[in-house]
């Protein structure tokens, strides 16, 4: 259990390394943030499960189990919000009316 | 043996990350970037509270790491309305 463990905190702390080099090295924000976003949550998720193989204690697994599904449901949130904001801010009209097919309302195949 | 060295992983990549996100909010060109930068803080954060928890046995860092999420979780938020309403304000300016 606790190799297991061992390995699942290496990859874990490989991927926020990851994750922060992608924020350094990546050239715009929404790269950096897609970047940021998903190796951070897989990382923790990761950290969280190898600790709680580590530790081997009862009090722990709710507690990973809490911090997992509130990470999970909430980065992507978040950081939908902040990409919607910073492409309104970053890129121009007619950028973001390229993009824009998918939203409900204004979609190719309904005839506009 | 194992829990030693993860603490010690977990510290030094969180380090890392942590510098990385610092030196990307200090030469960061917009503000965007920085609430990433915020982001990855936050993740290096939690990270820590995971290896606090290790390295002392004790459980209670989880519950800081679960106020953490929380707290960071409605940051981002916040800080998303902020940059979409001040493109608003200079747009009618």
């Amino acid at each position: 259990m606790s190799l297991l463990g061992l390995i699942l905190v290496i990859l874990g702390a490989a991927l926020l390394v990851i994750a922060a080099l992608g924020l350094w090295t990546l050239p715009d924000a929404l790269a950096r943030q897609h970047a940021a976003t998903k190796a951070g949550t897989l990382s923790l998720a990761l950290l969280l499960v190898g600790a709680g193989l580590l530790a081997e204690s009862e009090g722990w697994w709710w507690r990973i189990g809490v911090v997992i599904v509130l990470l999970v449901c909430t980065l992507p949130v978040a950081s939908h919000m902040l990409a919607r904001a910073a492409a309104r801010r970053g890129l121009t009209p007619r950028q973001i009316a390229e993009a824009r097919p998918m939203e409900p309302g204004s979609r190719s195949d309904t005839g506009d | 043996m194992s829990l030693s060295v993860a603490v010690l992983l977990i510290v030094a990549a969180s380090m890392l990350a942590l510098v990385l996100a610092i030196a990307r909010m200090l030469k960061a060109p917009s503000v965007a970037d920085r609430i990433i930068a915020l982001d990855v803080l936050l993740s290096a954060a939690i990270a820590l509270c995971i290896a606090a928890g290790l390295s002392s046995g004790r459980v209670l860092f989880m519950d800081v790491a679960i106020g953490l999420a929380l707290v960071g979780f409605v940051a981002t938020i916040v800080w998303a309305r902020v940059v979409d309403r001040s493109g608003d304000a200079e747009d009618a300016a």
